[in-house]
């Protein structure tokens, strides 16, 4: 009872269904992430939606806030691809700069804004409970094109990953594969935004990969294992805080916790693996 | 006989700055050449150019009677292993498959013919019992192994190969000798880039003297002559054993 009860409520359910999606769509593309070393401009990403997360929200209220952070997020992919083109500057260098701006443009915009710290929290931190039927429509949509591209792109992204100059040897298109692979990266940023905010969204995007990656040494085990770690941590997350606030009278963020379960299944999947590796090691020696 | 690469005056510039000049040569389907020069002689930017994938300030490269680009289906690259990140979740056997890839497209399983190539380009570099093992678990050598079979997977007519020997111990230069020939004896024609002289004498008939431009091409024991190999490390040239010659990198 302790897992379902909560969702009876129809708000719950909705958070729940968002939570769940959004951690399956994000632990299958943190594996990308992952393996792509892209973490530095994941966490970038998702600094530089935020003024696009204020300006959507300012203009035209909580709807705004899916299309300003893709706006946000498209500039920051082009401007990085320009600002690095020449390597007249090193692309951690570029990310610093572009994220330390945008972020600066977000945080002028909020404050100019009355009720500032209610709303800078909400940007910062996300709204899971007010997620609407649409909104989770909108990210069950993204999540579908997503898998849908990864699935077609298997191939190349994994040559890619794996040996880029070979793959560039062998023809494919670099460039344009990279481009593709930002441009996945944000989309699931500015999907996730929304609801964890963009603090937690990197947590989200890698701990559930990371965690897959020390189960297992193949991605066919290692793809599947971060959504449901993912998708499990959302529901998790999200019971025991309304746990929590409903019946101990404690009040526990939901965006929070749910990085904190996460973080958990991680230590747990480290502690599991080097147990494994230990007993395996003294079976051979025994 | 169409060429399996011919060179006319092949110049590469980046930007303001040669990288490469004038380079003629030709290698026919069966032969192999070693690119012979010191670190930064422009050896891999000449590869690069055999791949289509740097703009040439002059001259000509074709390959297999086509433009580079037109011909990459043919081709094969095996970069150096210690450049791979060995981390990477991805078994022996995938990696081999990965030579395929082309051929398999992007939505279609590997089918009978893609898994039989496979299997046998990885027991061609001695390899087959390892097809399960993860890629980086296996030793440098070994590596190097494994990128040579997902290149003879790819059932190449000209195989290119960045310094495969480096760091490479004696059982796996052997196999990987091995191969080329095997690969040779086939049709296929080889470019090896290296600064081992011994083995370029080993693998190869032709050798490139080179850097930034050429200081010869040609049969490898007409070519690889002290004067010549002093030109163009510019520094010193050893001779040892009457052919064997060894240049003391400075």
């Amino acid at each position: 009872m302790y897992f379902i009860e909560p969702f009876t409520f129809p708000f719950m359910a909705r958070a729940l269904a968002e939570l769940a999606v959004l951690g399956a769509l994000a632990g299958t593309v943190g594996v990308l992430i992952l393996l792509r070393r892209l973490t530095f401009m994941t966490d970038a990403l998702t600094h530089t939606v935020f003024p696009g997360v204020v300006i959507g929200y300012l203009l035209t209220g909580e709807g705004g806030i899916f299309w300003g952070a893709l706006i946000a997020g498209a500039l920051t992919a082009v401007l990085l691809t320009l600002l690095t083109r020449d390597r007249a500057v090193t692309e951690d260098t570029a990310l610093a700069v572009l994220l330390t701006t945008f972020f600066a443009i977000g945080v002028v915009l909020v404050s100019h804004e009355s009720g500032y710290t209610t709303d800078l929290t909400a940007f910062l931190f996300g709204r899971i409970l007010t997620v609407t039927g649409q909104q989770l429509t909108q990210t069950l949509v993204v999540t579908v094109l997503v898998v849908a591209a990864l699935a077609v792109l298997r191939r190349p992204l994994m040559a890619r990953m794996f040996d880029p100059r070979g793959a560039q040897a062998a023809g494919y298109r670099i460039g344009l594969l990279d481009l593709v692979t930002n441009a996945i990266v944000a989309v699931v940023v500015v999907a996730s935004v929304r609801a964890v905010g963009t603090v937690l969204v990197i947590a989200l995007l890698i701990v559930p990969a990371a965690a897959a990656r020390t189960v297992s040494d193949r991605l066919t085990v290692i793809v599947p294992v971060a959504a449901v770690l993912g998708a499990l941590a959302g529901w998790a997350g999200l019971t025991i805080s309304y746990d929590a606030s409903v019946h101990h009278g404690l009040r526990l963020a939901s965006g929070g916790t749910v990085v904190l379960v996460l973080i958990g299944l991680y230590l747990g999947a480290l502690a599991a693996t080097t147990a494994g590796r230990r007993l395996r090691a003294a079976r051979r020696t025994a | 006989m169409i060429p399996a690469l011919h060179l006319d005056g092949v110049g590469v510039a980046y930007g303001t700055t040669s990288a490469l000049e004038n380079i003629d040569g030709t290698v026919a389907p069966g032969e192999a050449v070693a690119l012979i020069g010191p670190n930064g002689a422009g050896k891999s930017t000449l590869i690069k150019a055999i791949l289509g994938l740097v703009p040439l300030s002059s001259g000509r490269v074709t390959v297999l009677g086509r433009a580079p680009a037109a011909a990459r289906r043919d081709v094969a690259y095996v970069p150096q292993a210690d450049t791979l990140d060995p981390e990477f979740p991805i078994s022996v056997g995938q990696v081999v498959l990965m030579g395929r890839y082309r051929r398999i497209g992007w939505l279609r399983r590997p089918g009978a013919a893609d898994r039989q190539a496979a299997g046998q380009a990885l027991e061609q570099v001695g390899l087959a019992d390892r097809a399960r093992h993860r890629f980086g678990t296996l030793s440098g050598g070994q590596r190097q192994r494994v990128l040579l079979a997902r290149a003879i997977a790819a059932e190449p007519h000209l195989l290119l190969l960045d310094e495969p020997f480096n760091g490479v111990d004696a059982v796996s230069e052997q196999a990987l000798l091995d191969a080329i020939a095997t690969l040779k004896k086939e049709g296929a024609a080889v470019v090896i880039a290296t600064h081992d002289l011994a083995l370029a004498h080993l693998a190869c008939e032709e050798v490139c003297l080179l850097n930034r431009r050429q200081y010869g091409f040609g049969p490898t024991q007409a070519t690889l002559t002290p004067e010549r190999l002093r030109a163009t490390y510019g520094g010193h040239a050893l001779e040892l054993r009457g052919d064997r010659v060894i240049v003391a990198h400075s």
